[in-house]
């Protein structure tokens, strides 16, 4: 984590000096930029608002507890601990949500645990694929979207059976 | 995603109906609370990498950094545009290195720029990159397996970094394969 402290003002630092010697109005090109975040969360909105009431009905709902239940026997024939199975469900919803059930889950097995680390391999090599979709093509007018996200869906899939079985050895 | 929203909506609020009809407006409601707070909070992260990319690409550097990208850019996103090319490679380097919330404002205007030139291809490429996570340290999980009292909280650092790798290759490799006739077209 070190590394991201230091990189963040180093990159600033570097970019101000460059930015100086170019005789670039730094205060007027910096607010400039600011300007833009207000139009972009406006246009976001309704997107974030919409998923995130989804994942929240999906939680309330039991939903996704009975779809871990339906599905943790297929996940344990893959090889993914079914402990862990409701987190892979969570993850594509609900980055939040899926950060609770992890920190959850290394209280309940112990940080060093077998589950723990499968859930952390899970959790570290997956993305919110449902969030993302829904912020980058918020502004675009795009038919065609669930190719894009079944390959994103399966490609995380496909990653947490790898990582599980990773864990096995490393 | 009509489809996806549609089925996981109607199917929780039956559930609910069923199960715990006082349930369903806290949940919206709930949802809505976090979608403004998140709002804001992304809001904030936006203000300060937006302001230092306006800053990047007015004192010459972006451009610079984009001639030495391109090449590379060109042959990933099959575009010829030079400034959508570097948005996503600067996307995809912030994403590499973790900066939090600083791929999300140049993946958006990327994604706006491919699409705009019908490069639908890319614009995919772009997402599915993003969405199958491309990241060199895994921060978040490193904290959180610290604060659970891990003894070697950076021990999943290898296995992560290989599914990951392998997460995106796959996405990749995916695209390429299902998303080529998109270009065609345009």
């Amino acid at each position: 984590m070190k590394y991201v402290a230091l990189v963040i003002p180093a990159l600033f630092l570097a970019l101000f000096v460059y930015a100086l010697v170019k005789r670039v109005k730094l205060y007027e090109c910096f607010t400039e930029g600011i300007k833009e975040s207000v139009p972009l969360i406006l246009s976001l909105f309704p997107y974030l608002a919409a998923i995130l009431m989804l994942s929240e009905l999906f939680e309330q709902s039991g939903l996704s507890a009975q779809l871990t239940s339906f599905l943790s026997p297929a996940f344990r024939l893959l090889g993914i601990p079914p402990e862990i199975a409701k987190l892979v469900i969570m993850k594509p919803f609900s980055g939040s949500g899926s950060t609770a059930l992890l920190s959850e889950i290394l209280s309940t097995y112990g940080a060093d645990s077998f589950i723990a680390r499968c859930a952390c391999v899970s959790y570290g090599s997956s993305e919110t694929v449902f969030y993302i979709s829904a912020v980058y093509f918020a502004k675009i007018k795009y038919k065609k979207l669930y190719k894009p996200v079944l390959i994103a869906l399966a490609a995380n899939f496909v990653t947490v059976i790898f990582g599980c079985f990773l864990c096995r050895f490393l | 995603m009509n489809g996806i929203f549609a089925a996981v909506f109607l199917i929780s609020a039956v559930m609910l109906l069923i199960c715990d009809p006082e349930g369903f407006l806290p949940a919206l409601l709930s949802g809505g609370e976090k979608a403004a707070a998140l709002s804001l909070s992304l809001l904030a992260v936006y203000c300060v990498w937006l302001g230092f990319f306006k800053v990047l690409e007015k004192s010459g550097l972006a451009g610079k950094l984009s001639r030495g990208v391109f090449p590379l850019a060109k042959r990933l996103f099959r575009t010829d545009d030079k400034e959508a090319a570097t948005l996503a490679s600067c996307n995809l380097s912030a994403n590499f290195l973790g900066l939090p919330g600083a791929p999300t404002p140049l993946g958006i205007k990327a994604v706006e720029k491919f699409c705009a030139a019908q490069n639908h291809y890319a614009a995919d490429m772009l997402f599915v990159l993003n969405a199958t996570s491309l990241q060199l340290l895994p921060t978040t999980v490193i904290a959180l397996r610290l604060s659970a009292g891990s003894a070697s909280p950076s021990d999943i650092f290898l296995p992560t970094l290989l599914s990951t790798l392998l997460s995106t290759l796959l996405g990749a490799m995916l695209v390429m394969i299902f998303c080529r006739k998109r270009k065609r077209k345009a």
